[in-house]
């Protein structure tokens, strides 16, 4: 009796879709990734479907219930409106979600090509270029976000895109760095002189392999962009009334810290587990890519 | 001094790049500092007369004129002058500086005295319960938001426990320890996330210290693991640790604009909010002026101290 030579493939090697589910049973098995990518997921879990049984609405006002202790009927208490802690920390994990998600893809994907760039091109605009950027990242980053967002104004779409500019810099020398290395590469050599247009050697050759890195200092950025965000909002300069953020709940929740302390130190956690939770998942990721790296933090 | 001489004129650029930055970012604000000071004195001053002003200060010459006047300026110490106090920005600036000093040197002073001992310790002993605590701890102090840790201690230690004030700032030279009880608060919850940070480059730095060969030796000429840590491994492992402490001075400034707010101290980075929130540009340029001078500074001093301790550096 013969085998087949597909049959022979398959008992060899594991399909595609068994390497996937082996490959997530071992991220689990890393204690960062799994607790990381829990404590994401409930985040999104809740401003996806939490909202919608919660029965109160974050603008009702309960005038019965002004600063009132949690209880039964409002886990965390109200604030001084009488609106639900709870309902309201749900709702504001939206936006603040939102900011921290938009910055961070917008800082990559203008980050990202101009790494690209300045590392294969090399050369004066990459001298120049990088000394930019040193100068950018010499400046504490709230204190450059600060001045971004007096410059732009407040509101969240300013606050995202301070944010955004602060982060660029990071993408930019990463992604340069990993060029650096990949473009002695045979297989890039090989399509430079095929006579591959610059373009289709730095998107199809180089970014695929410089990719890994990348996404974990994009998960890493979504926690600095979450904590900035909160930050400025805190400070006055981010979420203007009506919208709220965590940030700005921590802002008026701080007037009433002593009878209320719920009000400020809940949204506060919140902002502390969801930036826990992206770099946790970033430090895994990055363990999961990078093995070596696991045996000393 | 060949060294020396190299890092300072490294430094130039950076400095002369991120002026311009400032400079670029105060001109890309609505309306002239002029209009500015119209608008906030609420004078009814002519136009002719802002036309004057705006010619006295150089606001209508060209963009370049205008850094370089401002910069001309700045090296002979005028800062400008601050339209919301009524005052010349360096007498508004200079109060603020030693509150913030103080908290964050006493922050980053704390955080030397845990992180390297427990950087050690858990790079000697790793997973060990110690470790996994050492690990844990990074991870937290490295998301806390400083008005989570504030608000904590304000909450349990100041209004609670009724130890320590809550807010505000006293100077040492006027009560002294009073100035220390107005000190621990803010200086706590800065330097948490400064340990977070410090901890774990001590302990990589160390791990990595341990394996090489003259520690192999000094443990084979029969020392004890306390002086082969403390006594050898320190040496070399404390270098990159201080290269770290360098870079997070300006974390620190960027946690000094939380941390003032949170505890109502009137320092720097309280200010710089401040400014922002009543358009003072002239203090915002200067206080953004002065925070990246002094981590520029910080750098070339932890540079400079890296080669002296390392002749390794001062070669290549």
């Amino acid at each position: 009796m013969t085998l087949a030579p597909e049959s022979l493939g398959r008992s060899s090697r594991p399909s595609r879709r068994q390497r996937l589910f082996r490959s997530m049973l071992d991220a689990l098995r890393n204690p960062l990734l799994a607790v990381g990518g829990f404590l994401v997921l409930i985040q999104l879990v809740a401003v996806l479907f939490v909202g919608h049984i919660l029965p109160f609405g974050p603008n009702t006002m309960d005038y019965n219930a002004l600063l009132g202790a949690p209880g039964a009927s409002h886990l965390l208490g109200t604030d001084e409106l009488g609106r639900d802690i709870l309902s309201r920390l749900v709702d504001g994990a939206r936006l603040s979600l939102s900011v921290g998600l938009g910055s961070v893809a917008m800082a990559a994907l203008i980050g990202v090509p101009l790494g690209l760039v300045a590392g294969y091109l090399g050369g004066a605009f990459d001298a120049i270029f990088m000394r930019l950027i040193d100068s950018i990242i010499a400046l504490p980053p709230l204190v450059l976000a600060l001045t971004i967002a007096a410059v732009l104004g407040t509101g969240l779409v300013n606050t995202t895109i301070a944010i955004a500019i602060v982060a660029i810099p990071a993408f930019t020398r990463l992604v340069r760095g990993q060029v650096l290395s990949l473009k002695t590469n045979d297989y890039v050599l090989a399509a430079e002189s095929l006579g591959a247009p610059t373009w289709l050697i730095l998107f199809r050759h180089i970014l695929p392999n410089a990719i890994n890195p990348v996404i974990v200092q994009a998960s890493l950025a979504i926690g600095f962009a979450i904590i900035t965000e909160s930050s400025l909002s805190f400070i006055g300069l981010g979420a203007q009334p009506p919208q709220s953020t965590w940030g700005s709940m921590v802002q008026v929740g701080f007037q009433y810290l002593e009878l209320q302390p719920f009000y400020a130190l809940a949204p506060a956690t919140m902002i502390f587990l969801a930036v826990l939770g992206f770099n946790m998942l970033g430090e895994g990721l990055r363990q999961q890519f990078d093995p070596a790296s696991r045996g000393i933090k | 001094m060949q060294f020396v001489i190299k890092r300072v004129l490294a430094a130039i650029p950076v400095v002369f790049l991120t002026s311009v930055i400032i400079f670029s970012l105060m001109r890309l604000l609505p309306g002239d500092p002029i209009t500015v000071m119209a608008g906030q004195s609420q004078s009814d001053a002519s136009p002719e007369l802002l036309q004057q002003l705006r010619h006295q200060y150089g606001f209508d010459r060209p963009v370049y004129v205008q850094y370089g006047l401002w910069v001309q300026r700045a090296l002979s110490g005028d800062l400008g002058y601050s339209v919301y106090n009524r005052l010349p920005v360096w007498d508004v600036l200079r109060p603020r500086i030693l509150p913030t000093a103080q908290i964050g040197l006493t922050a980053w002073i704390l955080a030397i005295l845990v992180s390297l001992p427990l950087g050690a310790y858990t790079a000697v002993r790793m997973n060990s319960w110690v470790d996994w605590l050492g690990t844990a701890l990074a991870l937290i102090g490295a998301a806390m938001p400083y008005f989570l840790t504030g608000g904590l201690f304000i909450y349990f230690v100041a209004m609670r426990g009724g130890m320590l004030p809550a807010s505000g700032f006293v100077s040492p030279f006027v009560d002294f320890w009073q100035s220390v009880r107005t000190t621990i608060l803010p200086a706590l919850t800065l330097t948490f996330a400064l340990i977070a940070v410090l901890t774990r480059q001590a302990r990589s730095s160390f791990a990595e210290t341990m394996q090489l060969a003259y520690i192999r030796t000094a443990r084979a000429k029969g020392l004890g693991e306390g002086a082969v840590v403390f006594r050898h491994a320190a040496q070399n492992a404390i270098l990159p640790v201080v290269t770290i402490l360098g870079l997070q001075l300006g974390s620190l400034f960027s946690g000094a604009v939380v941390t003032e707010t949170v505890f109502a101290v009137p320092g720097v980075g309280r200010l710089l909010v401040d400014a922002i929130l009543s358009r003072d540009y002239a203090v915002v340029q200067a206080v953004v002026l002065f925070i990246t001078l002094s981590v520029v500074l910080a750098n070339l001093l932890v540079d400079i101290a890296y080669g002296l301790l390392d002749p390794r550096i001062k070669q290549s």
